[in-house]
């Protein structure tokens, strides 16, 4: 039974002055099925809208069309939620900074969501729970960081106090979008790993967005590929990572720069097409192996192999 | 042996902010050979970026340089006088900035502002050969020639990294800084502009520096590699060496903090700790809180830079690994 299920899931942002009106296709199309405790990666470069699927999904923005079915109901249609679903699908976003109340010292900001959502009975158990997980997160000693504003941490330390923010929920399905990118290199791995702990103690089920395919290959079970709104490959972790399918998977694999191993780098037509254009496939633009079928028409997601799906006229040559 | 191009020593340089004196850069040495790239890695407050504007002498005005000697292309940039150096920045020397959209005038055509760039240093030039000339840059860096009549937001992350790079090279430097070049791009395009950045370093014979975070793109760029923790050099050495064989405790987990395809999926392993209170004079190794091999010994004193095997390591404790 999947957690998550999304169908045909769109989302048009309109555009333009008056006159000219257009819109964007931020999502067209997407479906995939989310497994409970499983962390779901999606992959894709600015403009992909990786973005846009993580607030669709925790319901801070409405879909154009599509269905989206959480736990077996309807989540989709409307974005007030009972309280109940609400607190089971928390996000965590990229810039902690501006996702706390610079006002509230990190207790309150801590506190009160627990207070709204009846976690424990009483202000001093809640205390307790959040002195616990502060702990946990190598805090020393856990009660001097409460007492503290958000400008007076550093990116690091505040962005797992953000990830204890939404863990002290207990939620289901976790949104973490892009929550390492903007961190140094030395912390990230703190803020990874304590993530990591926690969802797998919890038994959170995690959608993480990043632009890192390396550190989604480290991190998620699957992977989805993303492209200009679509869908462009879908399979396990592993698989997209020792063997990409689709083009652009490819040349994202062979451009992303690694320490450890030089790859061939594959050459993409020169400058990047950042609308879709005509009703061919989206990549077709910058693709290196595009033929007359590319341009005619997008090609489906098609599974090819068990648990490996890809949308390329390449492998449906038949 | 080759000639020294650039030659930096014992420089320091202080921001003065809100009476406290940050200490930004602290006692960095190093050289940098003709025809090399030399990449300076380090974390936010690390001090490279102060480190490059002290080289072209763009610091702000609450800086001081304490002390230290630059030596650019024979030039002892330090002691020149505002004048002298605003003739030479850019005709021998130029710099690649990471935000591109703020480098450039929003209410001008980029190609005016390339042209105005060109002018200032050859004001013999008559309109056609500026105009040749920037139709010749900007077949070097891909672009089409319609860029020149386009404003900056007009154009794409990629294509305006590309103006940036094209402006450096106005001149014919020979020397030239790339900070974060790379940073804010896609990372097919970023791929695409470090192949590009190659073939061009290749075909000019420059020298320069690359400014990064990212030890990935440094690695693709550079023949040697210098890594700064807390405005301090930390470790200096072959891009190989300091990739293969980290000495100093910071780089070993620099390195060991990247993610690899090729690894099963564990733990990552970070750096513990932050970055040191850069106001307060430090009299121990300033990595010595993070540090996990650490002793009472690195409390009590600086490390100076010492040359093992060719590199140089600024710890007590080289050689033992963590």
């Amino acid at each position: 039974m999947s957690l998550l299920n999304v169908k045909n899931l769109k989302k048009y942002y309109s555009a333009g002055l008056i006159k000219k009106r257009y819109s964007v296709k931020a999502l067209d199309g997407v479906s995939f099925d989310v497994v409970p405790g499983e962390i779901f990666g999606v992959i894709g470069e600015s403009g992909c809208g990786k973005t846009t699927l993580g607030l669709v999904l925790s319901r801070l923005e409405r879909e154009t069309s599509g269905e989206i079915t959480f736990k077996g109901s309807k989540l989709s249609g409307t974005l007030k939620l009972d309280p109940e679903t609400r607190r089971q699908i928390q996000i965590i976003f990229q810039n902690p900074y501006e996702s706390f109340d610079p006002r509230l010292r990190i207790e309150q900001s801590l506190l009160l969501p627990m207070r709204i959502n009846h976690i424990c009975d009483n202000d001093a158990e809640r205390r307790e729970k959040i002195l616990g997980y502060m702990k946990d997160a190598g805090f020393e000693p856990p009660d001097a960081f409460l007492n503290r504003y958000p400008h007076e941490l550093s990116g690091g330390q505040l962005q797992r106090i953000s990830i204890i923010r939404a863990m002290l929920l207990k939620p289901t399905f976790l949104v973490a979008d892009e929550c390492v990118s903007m961190l140094d290199l030395s912390v990230r791995a703190s803020v990874v790993n304590l993530l990591l702990d926690l969802v797998e103690r919890e038994r959170t089920t995690v959608l993480f967005i990043t632009h890192d395919l390396s550190l989604a290959g480290h991190v998620c079970d699957h992977i989805m590929v993303l492209y200009l709104g679509k869908m462009v490959e879908l399979s396990t972790a592993k698989r997209i990572v020792e063997s990409p399918l689709h083009p652009y998977t490819r040349v994202l694999m062979s451009y992303s720069p690694s320490i450890f191993k030089k790859r061939e780098k594959i050459n993409v037509k020169k400058l990047g097409v950042e609308t879709a254009i005509g009703s061919g496939c989206v990549f077709e633009p910058r693709c290196p192996y595009s033929f007359e079928k590319c341009v005619e028409q997008m090609p489906p997601l098609i599974e090819i192999e068990p648990n490996h799906s890809v949308a390329c006229w390449l492998y449906l040559k038949t | 042996m080759k000639n020294i191009v650039l030659d930096v020593q014992d420089l320091s340089v202080h921001y003065r902010i809100n009476k406290k004196v940050i200490r930004a850069v602290e006692d960095v040495s190093f050289k940098v050979e003709e025809g090399d790239f030399v990449g300076i890695v380090g974390e936010s407050g690390s001090g490279k970026s102060t480190l490059a504007h002290t080289i072209i002498r763009l610091l702000p005005t609450n800086a001081m340089v304490v002390s230290g000697r630059i030596e650019l292309l024979g030039y002892d940039v330090l002691s020149l006088g505002e004048e002298d150096m605003r003739k030479i920045r850019w005709k021998e020397f130029s710099m690649v900035f990471q935000k591109s959209l703020n480098a450039l005038s929003p209410v001008h055509k980029v190609g005016n502002q390339l042209a105005d760039a060109m002018k200032a240093h050859n004001p013999n030039l008559t309109e056609e050969e500026i105009i040749d000339r920037l139709k010749q840059l900007l077949r070097m860096v891909n672009l089409p020639e319609r860029v020149l009549k386009a404003y900056p937001h007009q154009l794409s992350g990629g294509m305006m990294q590309r103006i940036m790079i094209a402006l450096a090279l106005l001149n014919h430097p020979k020397f030239i800084i790339f900070d974060e070049a790379t940073t804010a791009l896609d990372v097919v395009t970023q791929g695409q502009i470090i192949e590009e950045i190659k073939s061009l370093v290749k075909s000019l014979s420059l020298t320069g520096l690359v400014i990064s975070h990212d030890l990935g793109v440094v690695s693709e760029l550079c023949d040697e590699i210098v890594v700064m923790y807390a405005g301090r050099l930390v470790e200096h050495g072959t891009t190989e060496q300091i990739l293969q064989q980290p000495l100093h405790p910071y780089t070993q987990g620099l390195v060991r903090s990247l993610p690899d395809f090729a690894q099963e999926k564990k733990k990552l392993s970070g750096i513990p700790g932050n970055l040191p209170d850069l106001s307060q004079p430090v009299h121990q190794c300033v990595f010595a809180p993070r540090c996990p091999i650490a002793t009472e010994e690195c409390f009590k004193t600086v490390p100076s830079t010492e040359e093992i095997d060719g590199r140089r390591v600024a710890c007590l404790k080289v050689g033992a690994r963590i």
